[in-house]
């Protein structure tokens, strides 16, 4: 996870398994619904044979859709994450701090 | 930012990664609501994992078939054409929940939620291999040794089976399930349904598991936003506190009135079996999700004690403070109101279906032709859906421009239900009355055996610049 801050010693800072959950799971749900919304109007053995993979199965479609949508999902939420941290906190925590 | 600097704060990261949540180990409760949720989890299990089993006619009674991109609900068949109606049942599930939510609290989070009635399956399969609270927590800090690793291996191993049949009832959901099992049986699973078998069995074993209450608290999107559905008159959870206080223990028997004390012994059992962990005596808290297990167990200490019942119970707020509980208020009709809109636009929708999709594409290839008798001709291809429940032969017309042709098959054309044909049409027309490059013509597509289902879908007709 390069994309969790890596200065996050403070009290009030979430614990990191919460981030990760705060990252994957919202992701996971956003992307379910856009992969029921996506292949209700797409059929993925068509978009196979558009794409050059005509031997697709549309398990396999819906699977790969899925895993894509939430591989996008999930990098907006790290980056959401990532963008809330300060931007007025010393780079180097040690300068700050006396611990 | 400098080497060392990183490293400590890798290293605190890595201390409050690794560092475990305190486990619960809830006592075992019996009662009244015990009882009530242990029939209540029997019932929605039986429902899970029998359901996608049950036939009808000649197909899954419910089947979600995402190969065939059809989903059977009993007697209806709908298309993803159909995904309004779909969206239309969330609209009116999300609502149903609400209203019951400010009626009933969390009732649903207590008696029918997957993670609790999961939570619980786990925990019995738990307490079955380790014993009770006490004799797990005592395993857990004792020796590791092989009794301990025997104990623990079987108890897993009950946990994935448990997961796998979990993740299998799941995927017959969205695959007929028989056909499953048999490529089950003959090892021939297909890799994405072994895929989502797994999936889907290994979160059930990491929710129920190990997850269980931090589902609750960190991921569930309705347990953070109940409270702008709760009120005074909702039902919630909660302790006398103006009857319990001050709390104190004393001999059995002992009127509290003797020892000046309230009805509350702090014996602290109400905490012991919760499964959240919390104590209810500090008043209403959201990781709260009224399974009810201290209010069984509160009653029974009660009993002991020879006090009345219910000093842990189902109440409101405003029943707390000496007040009337309202059922009927304004949020309450609100909610009626938009349920019955929106039922009834569903119900209404459902009856005037028309069980007929048509889709209609002109050749790509080709703008138009003219061929040897001077017409010019448009090929068209013409998709036709039968969604109806019987099969249907169907009539076929063009309108929209003067002496349109139709060459090919437009009387008699059969379609199984649930059968989709694709019919390739020539549409010709003598020029002259060709006032545009392109102009707009009908399609009518009628059922022979059922006249009242028919479509219609427009086209364009293109032809040379008019002359
Ligand atoms: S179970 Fe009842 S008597 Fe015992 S501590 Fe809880 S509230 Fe008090
Ligand atoms: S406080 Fe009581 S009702 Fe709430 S979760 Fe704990 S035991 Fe269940």
């Amino acid at each position: 996870m390069s994309t969790l801050p890596a200065t996050q010693s403070d009290k009030n800072q979430l614990p990191v398994v919460q981030q990760i959950i705060s990252v994957m799971w919202p992701s996971f749900l956003t992307a379910s619904l856009a992969t029921i919304i996506f292949f209700t109007v797409f059929d993925p053995t068509e978009l196979g044979i558009i794409g050059g993979f005509p031997e697709l199965t549309r398990m396999g479609g819906y699977t790969i859709g899925f895993f894509c949508f939430w591989l996008l999902t999930s990098i907006s939420c790290a980056l959401t994450c990532y963008f809330r941290r300060p931007t007025n906190k010393p780079i180097n925590p040690n300068n700050s701090k006396p611990s | 930012m400098s080497e060392p600097a990183a490293s400590q704060n890798n290293q605190s990261i890595e201390t409050e990664l690794y560092k475990k949540r305190e486990k619960i180990y809830a006592r075992e409760v019996h009662g009244i609501f015990a009882a009530l949720r242990l029939l209540a989890m029997a019932a929605l299990l039986g429902i899970y994992y029998g359901l996608p089993w049950i036939r009808w006619d000649d197909h899954q009674a419910i089947l979600f078939d995402l190969p065939a991109r059809k989903f059977h609900i009993f007697g209806l068949t709908f298309w993803p054409q159909d995904f309004f109606y779909l969206s239309m049942l969330l609209i009116i599930a999300a609502i149903a929940l609400f209203m019951f939510t400010a009626l009933a609290g969390r009732l649903w989070c207590g008696y029918a939620c997957p993670q609790t009635v999961w939570t619980e399956i786990y925990m019995w399969i738990e307490r079955k291999i380790e014993g009770g609270a006490k004799a797990q927590k005592k395993r857990d800090q004792g020796p590791r040794n092989a009794a301990y690793f025997g104990v623990k291996i079987a108890k897993h191993a009950a946990w994935l089976l448990f997961s796998l049949w979990t993740g299998f009832t799941f995927v017959g959901y969205f695959s007929p399930i028989q056909d499953l099992w048999t490529s089950f049986m003959t090892w021939t699973l297909g890799p994405w349904e072994t895929f989502w078998i797994f999936f889907y069995g290994f979160a059930t074993y990491g929710n129920a598991g190990f997850m269980r209450e931090q589902v609750c608290i960190y991921m569930c999107p309705y347990a953070r936003f109940q409270s702008a559905m709760f009120d005074h008159d909702t039902l919630v959870i909660s302790y006398d506190e103006k009857r319990g206080n001050p709390r104190g223990s004393r001999r059995r028997g002992t009127p509290s009135a003797d020892v000046g004390l309230g009805d509350c012994i702090d014996c602290g059992l109400c905490v012991q079996v919760c499964p959240v962990g919390i104590d209810i005596r500090d008043g209403l808290q959201y990781q709260c999700i009224g399974c009810a297990a201290c209010v069984d167990v509160c009653d029974d200490v009660m009993d002991k004690m020879g006090y009345p019942r219910g000093l842990v119970k189902y109440t409101t707020e405003n029943s707390l403070q000496g007040k009337r509980t309202k059922i009927v208020r304004p949020r309450i009709l609100v909610y009626i109101a938009i349920l019955t809109f929106v039922s009834s636009a569903l119900v209404y929708g459902l009856l005037t279906r028309i069980p007929l999709e048509v889709d209609i594409i002109r050749d790509r290839n080709v703008l138009y032709t003219e061929t040897d008798e001077g017409m010019v001709q448009n090929v068209y291809n013409l998709k036709l859906i039968n969604m109806a429940s019987e099969a249907q032969r169907y009539k076929l017309s063009v309108s929209g421009l003067e002496g349109l042709q139709v060459l090919g098959k437009t009387q008699d054309i059969e379609l199984e239900s649930g059968a989709v044909k694709d019919l390739p049409l020539r549409v010709q027309i003598d020029p002259i009355v060709l006032k545009s490059p392109s102009s707009k013509i009908m399609f009518h597509i009628e059922s022979q055996t059922s006249p009242e289902i028919s479509a219609d879908e427009s086209a364009r007709f293109l032809g040379p610049a008019s002359r």
